[in-house]
């Protein structure tokens, strides 16, 4: 590697790792909003707890299942027409965001739900009869006690998405998966693989460590 | 000020009914402090959950303060609630909060204003003692020192009524004394009523006024707590009182004695307890007495003194210095080898 490789590369590798964080980003962004919720419907609807509801559980249980179960690079064609009907593109960094976040939201729901459910009982119930509103039940007892497992969940399904945002360069969303894929694996350019490769792993120590540090410090017990 | 009218509670368990609580009648009068005993399992849980609609009865009413709750909509039981105080065996505190958090987050969210907020939280950390442990968190407390900020969290809300389901359960005897001092203390000082479930008869014999023994979810006897330790009518009341002092001894033994005289217990209540009894019926009566087992019951209304003794004599001399001192108020009772 010298001079020459890095002022080849490096504008590349600027370009994929921006992408890649946008991609990141924004669809984490919009999972949570959509998955958090999700979570606490799946956790509240469940028999015996305050929305309980068998029709709404049963329902989420068996969508958040289906879209579980397809592989995101089948979802990312299988949805093009829906995606395009949302952002108006198929493609492009903006083209992926909505696989993205159709793949990822009932993903963190299921983290959420587990990380709610890990909640004791006993203090929703003191709440409850304190006549406290479930509302703010959901916040200030639920969302608060399970921020620690949150946090880790969260953590998790980041580090999935950014593998997830590698497939993105099929639809032309680039990113540092796709660099690897299309210049290291299909023009066997190793080097350029190896980097890439190299700072996914940091990225993804990153995350990790973050997560996990914030997740100790949330954690009070 | 709590009034559970014909409360049952029936779960459905895999198409199998099961009765937690049968028709319970609880009358708890304002100020009073009430004792529900049981072993586990009899129901005492599912019924003082009922109390606060925590578990919906299947029948019956439960009047709080003259309204009856059960009938009222979401909003209005809420508020409801919040006359009703409670503390668990569990404590139930928010781990993620401090103590003084853990009884401000509620004042917030149920719309008192900052500094009411503040006031009262520094008031009823006071209260019990926790002053100067406002920013530690539970997991930095001992359970009494948990059970204490449950407490001020309960108090905080300055309830009429104060539940407590299992609340010394958790902790040890020392503690527990402690907590109930506590509990002593907010009953006398705000006139807060309370009702008490436990299986720990030490717990009754402290604080409670009246008693009720719950049995496979029927409340199979109930009374003054003084009348209940002198004259316990229901088996599992006898099987409560024996955990706490000797009441019977072996069959064989009594058998064995009663050769040569009656095994009888004397109940000594209030005043009696002061006086040399025994010595004067030595005196009176050509009746020698053996105390085989002796103790002193400290009741919150009052003290409980019970002697069992072997009595030796002539049998017409024995019958008189029995009804001798059945006239001086100690409650006579013969032991058989039977029971």
């Amino acid at each position: 590697m010298n001079g020459d490789f890095w002022g080849k590369w490096w504008p590349q590798y600027q370009q994929a790792t921006i992408e890649t964080f946008q991609m990141v980003g924004i669809s984490l962004f919009y999972s949570i909003l959509i998955g958090i919720p999700l979570g606490v419907l799946l956790v509240l609807s469940r028999p015996g707890q305050s929305w309980e509801n068998k029709w709404v559980y049963q329902t989420l249980n068996i969508v958040v299942n289906i879209v579980r179960s397809i592989p995101f690079i089948i979802l990312l064609f299988f949805i093009l027409p829906f995606t395009k009907l949302i952002v108006g593109t198929s493609i492009g960094v903006k083209g992926v965001i909505v696989p993205l976040v159709l793949y990822t939201s009932p993903y963190i729901a299921r983290l959420m739900e587990t990380a709610l459910l890990e909640v004791e009982s006993g203090v929703i119930e003191a709440y409850t009869a304190m006549g406290i509103k479930t509302r703010h039940i959901i916040w200030h007892v639920m969302l608060r006690e399970a921020r620690s497992s949150i946090i880790l969940g969260l953590t998790i399904a980041t580090v999935s998405l950014v593998g997830a945002t590698a497939m993105a360069g099929l639809v032309g969303a680039g990113g540092l998966g796709d660099l690897a894929y299309r210049y290291g694996h299909l023009r066997y350019e190793v080097d350029v693989m190896y980097i890439t490769i190299f700072i996914l792993i940091i990225i993804i120590q990153s995350v990790q460590s973050i997560g996990n540090r914030m997740a100790a410090r949330l954690k009070k017990d | 000020m709590i009034r559970l009218e014909n409360v049952s509670k029936v779960f459905k368990i895999k198409n199998k009914e099961v009765t937690a609580v049968d028709q319970a009648n609880i009358h708890v009068k304002k100020g009073e402090i009430h004792g529900v005993i049981g072993y586990s399992g009899a129901g005492k849980s599912t019924l003082i959950r009922c109390v606060n609609m925590l578990e919906k009865p299947s029948a019956g009413k439960v009047i709080i303060d003259g309204e009856d709750i059960t009938t009222h909509s979401a909003n209005k039981l809420r508020e409801a609630r919040q006359k009703v105080g409670i503390i668990f065996q569990g404590f139930n505190l928010l781990k993620t909060a401090t103590v003084y958090d853990n009884i401000a987050i509620p004042l917030k969210l149920i719309g008192l204003n900052k500094e009411e907020v503040k006031a009262r939280t520094e008031k009823y950390l006071d209260i019990v003692g926790l002053a100067d442990r406002h920013s530690n968190y539970p997991s930095q407390l001992s359970g009494g020192q948990k059970q204490r900020v449950a407490i001020a969290r309960a108090l905080s809300q300055e309830p009429e009524v104060l539940l407590s389901d299992e609340a010394t359960s958790a902790l040890d005897p020392e503690t527990t004394e402690s907590i109930l001092d506590l509990l002593l203390k907010i009953n006398r000082e705000f006139g807060i009523t309370i009702l008490l479930i436990t299986h720990e008869m030490n717990v009754i014999q402290k604080i409670c006024d009246y008693v009720y023994v719950l049995e496979n979810g029927k409340i199979v006897e109930d009374g003054n707590a003084i009348d209940l330790f002198t004259s316990p009518q229901h088996r599992t009341t006898k099987k409560f009182l024996s955990a706490i002092a000797q009441r019977n001894l072996s069959p064989s033994l009594i058998s064995q004695l009663h050769l040569s005289g009656p095994v009888v217990r004397l109940t000594f209540i209030g005043d009696v307890t002061g006086k040399p009894l025994l010595a004067e019926v030595n005196q009176k009566f050509q009746v020698k007495s053996n105390i085989l087992a002796a103790n002193i019951i400290e009741l919150k209304n009052g003290v409980i003194g019970n002697l069992v003794v072997h009595l030796i004599g002539d049998k017409n001399e024995i019958k008189e210095a029995l009804s001798f001192l059945s006239k001086q108020n100690v409650g006579v009772e013969e032991l058989r080898d039977d029971n």
